[in-house]
């Protein structure tokens, strides 16, 4: 009883889930564009709507009655979409499609990055349009956790290559990621496997663990790199909120088997 | 749990897997087999930046022959000992680079180089000894005796340090002593991003300093039948020939690099610009060098790649005959300027005086012209730009030599 409890909370979870992924990403945007020292005036279009939309999320949750929220959902929800397919269009206007070398796309600005912001933005919607009572809503939860998986490991693929691999341990999240990509997109297929979905749990607790191990490496790779300033480390050294997005996502994904198991 | 969900995910996330493996095996060998993770993301990472600022740098780069061989950016930016390092977004950098970062490949250019007039004598022509450690002192001594223990050029003194900063050392911080302890640049001839051995074969690029009344060795090698040819047939020349296999079909028409420092069909490489010379032309009075046979040798043998013995002999012969009678010209004017001091006519301070520029024209411009002119086939140099003016100025030096004397003379 109280489990069926629990998992119904899940939408409220979601809640929450989306407005500390938009304060997140401010800060991420801040330091990925800083690199850049902003160089683009565009470049301040994300942080200005991450900065903004999740206090207003927070308000209307809270203080709004269900059509505010509703508005302040759905409103945010197609502001970020645009955003996050406008960033990606930005971010391909890049030296890979030029030349189109394997190089060139692995130093190429992080054009799947800006979905992320596609990603909560298509969460928003979904979640002021489809049924939360319905097993389709945790299917889309999924359905949108394992995109982001997908993502995280074409980054993981691209910001590690820029290494050259150099360290062994760089290809964890490369195969933690393509797991949770497809355990989750059997599961999006097949929701109604109990057993299969626990084997998900585990598969997203071992990216959830990935990703805090690999914020512990990122960090003590900044802590100890040359630069006498702390701000340049962290800027231009190892990315240091990438591998959060490990326990992130699975936590998302857990979200969306939550969904799912209330309805089987 | 199905057996058949399981299989699936595992065969998908595999597949996944292999196709990131392949993806990162496919990319170049000198991209991702370097000492340090630094040294492979310098590969694409600079480049990234670089090409929305100072782009020209990163079009150059790949345009040369370091880039075709997979070197990369911090292979020559790399801070070497003796350095200043500099934290330039996330890579250690050195503030400057000198000739010993190109040294770490190119260890025997660089060898050859320090040894030549273009290392510390250069710099020394201006700056005089003090900006020389010991060793490197007695080291260019060696091979350039007087040419570094000297003091800094009068002239150049007299003109003030802006001249000297941006006219005088614009050409001789080639020979400039670094902080790391290496002397000079190899910049100035193959360039900086481009670092082009078909740059260095340019007559232009020597050009950049080898020009003017001074040394007017561009000039002359436009009058010459070299220059005549060179422009005539450049386009159908391969400047960029690996410097170990070029041959006459490469370069059929000689450019200064050839004669001096080129490998021509199996010769010896150089990158010591006084190996082949066989005299010290620069000097008022030109001497035979030390290395006077050996040098002469050098050069010839470069010549008889292109020309009959008999005519090499008879250009040598013509030349020697003009550095005798320049130096005849010269040694008399010097003992005039002598005969002046002695007899109280001048100041002991130099270049305070009208016939001390005309004494210093007459040497340092005409006569290296007629003397680089004679070994170079420049005849108008010779004769117009070198003894006409040799000839002018030693009479107005004896007209002004014979008024010093009168006013001397009168109570």
């Amino acid at each position: 009883m109280q489990n069926r409890r629990m998992l119904e909370k899940c939408p409220v979870l979601l809640q929450y889930f989306i407005i500390i992924n938009l304060a997140f990403l401010a800060i991420d945007v801040f330091i990925a564009h800083s690199i850049n020292a902003f160089s683009h005036s565009a470049e301040w279009i994300p942080f200005v709507v991450s900065i903004a939309a999740s206090p207003l999320l927070l308000v209307t949750h809270f203080c709004g009655g269900l059509r505010a929220n509703r508005l302040a959902g759905l409103g945010v929800g197609w502001v970020c979409v645009v955003v996050g397919v406008g960033g990606l269009l930005f971010h391909l206007d890049s030296q890979f499609f030029v030349d189109f070398t394997i190089r060139s796309l692995v130093y190429t600005a992080p054009f799947i990055a800006p979905l992320s912001f596609a990603g909560i933005g298509l969460l928003l919607i979904m979640r002021h349009t489809v049924d939360e009572e319905s097993l389709e809503w945790g299917r889309w939860v999924l359905v949108i956790a394992c995109a982001g998986f997908l993502g995280n490991f074409i980054l993981s693929v691209c910001d590690h290559a820029q290494n050259g691999f150099f360290d062994w341990r760089e290809w964890i999240p490369v195969c933690t990621s393509a797991m949770a990509v497809s355990f989750l997109m059997t599961a999006i297929a097949r929701p109604t496997n109990a057993s299969f979905l626990t084997l998900c749990v585990l598969i997203l607790a071992l990216n959830a663990l990935t990703g805090v191990v690999g914020f512990y490496l990122h960090l003590s790779a900044n802590l100890t790199a040359p630069a006498p300033s702390f701000k340049e480390n962290f800027l231009y050294g190892a990315p240091i909120l990438a591998p959060l997005l490990f326990p992130n996502l699975a936590l998302l994904g857990i979200i969306g088997i939550m969904g799912v198991f209330r309805r089987i | 749990m199905t057996f058949r969900a399981i299989f699936i995910s595992v065969a998908v996330g595999t597949a996944l897997i292999v196709v990131a493996f392949l993806f990162n095996a496919k990319r170049p060998a000198h991209d991702t087999e370097q000492p340090k993770a630094e040294f492979v993301r310098a590969t694409g990472k600079c480049a990234a930046c670089h090409r929305r600022e100072t782009a020209a740098v990163v079009h150059q780069f790949e345009r040369s022959r370091h880039a075709k061989k997979g070197v990369n950016c911090l292979d020559c930016h790399q801070a070497l000992e003796g350095q200043e390092q500099q934290i330039h977004n996330g890579f250690t950098i050195a503030k400057g680079l000198t000739a010993k970062n190109c040294s770490q490949c190119h260890t025997t250019e660089y060898n050859q180089f320090v040894k030549s007039r273009h290392a510390a004598p250069a710099w020394a022509a201006v700056r005089g000894m003090q900006d020389f450690t010991a060793e490197q002192v007695q080291f260019a001594e060696t091979y350039h005796e007087g040419a570094v223990n000297r003091p800094a050029n009068q002239l150049a003194q007299k003109e003030g340090q802006s001249a000297i900063d941006v006219g005088c050392l614009g050409c001789h911080d080639i020979g400039k002593p670094n902080a790391d302890g290496s002397i000079g640049t190899c910049t100035h001839c193959h360039a900086r991003h481009t670092t082009s051995v078909a740059l260095a074969r340019e007559p232009e690029t020597c050009g950049q300093c080898h020009m003017g009344p001074d040394h007017s060795q561009i000039e002359i090698f436009h009058e010459s039948k070299h220059g005549v040819l060179y422009n005539a047939q450049k386009r159908e020349m391969n400047l960029g020939a690996d410097p170990k296999q070029l041959s006459t079909a490469d370069m059929s028409v000689p450019t200064c690099s050839t004669c001096h420092l080129s490998g021509l069909e199996g010769l010896k490489v150089t990158h010591d610009t006084s190996e082949r010379l066989s005299y010290w032309l620069f000097a008022p009075v030109s001497k035979k060098r030390p290395t006077y046979h050996q040098a002469q040798g050098a050069m010839k043998e470069t010549c008889l790649k292109c020309h009959a013995k008999t005519h090499v002999e008879k250009i040598y012969q013509e030349a020697e005959g003009v550095v005798q009678a320049t130096n005849a010209k010269i040694a008399e004017a010097k003992a005039l300027m002598t005969q002046l001091r002695q007899e109280g006519l001048l100041t002991p301070d130099p270049f305070d005086e009208p016939i001390e520029f005309i004494y210093f024209d007459l040497w340092h411009y005409y006569g290296r012209t007629a003397k680089h002119g004679a070994f170079m086939g420049g005849a108008d140099f010779v004769q117009w730009h070198g003894n006409y003016e040799l000839l002018l100025k030693a009479t107005e030096m004896n007209h002004i030599a014979a008024e010093l004397r009168e006013r001397h003379a009168k109570p």
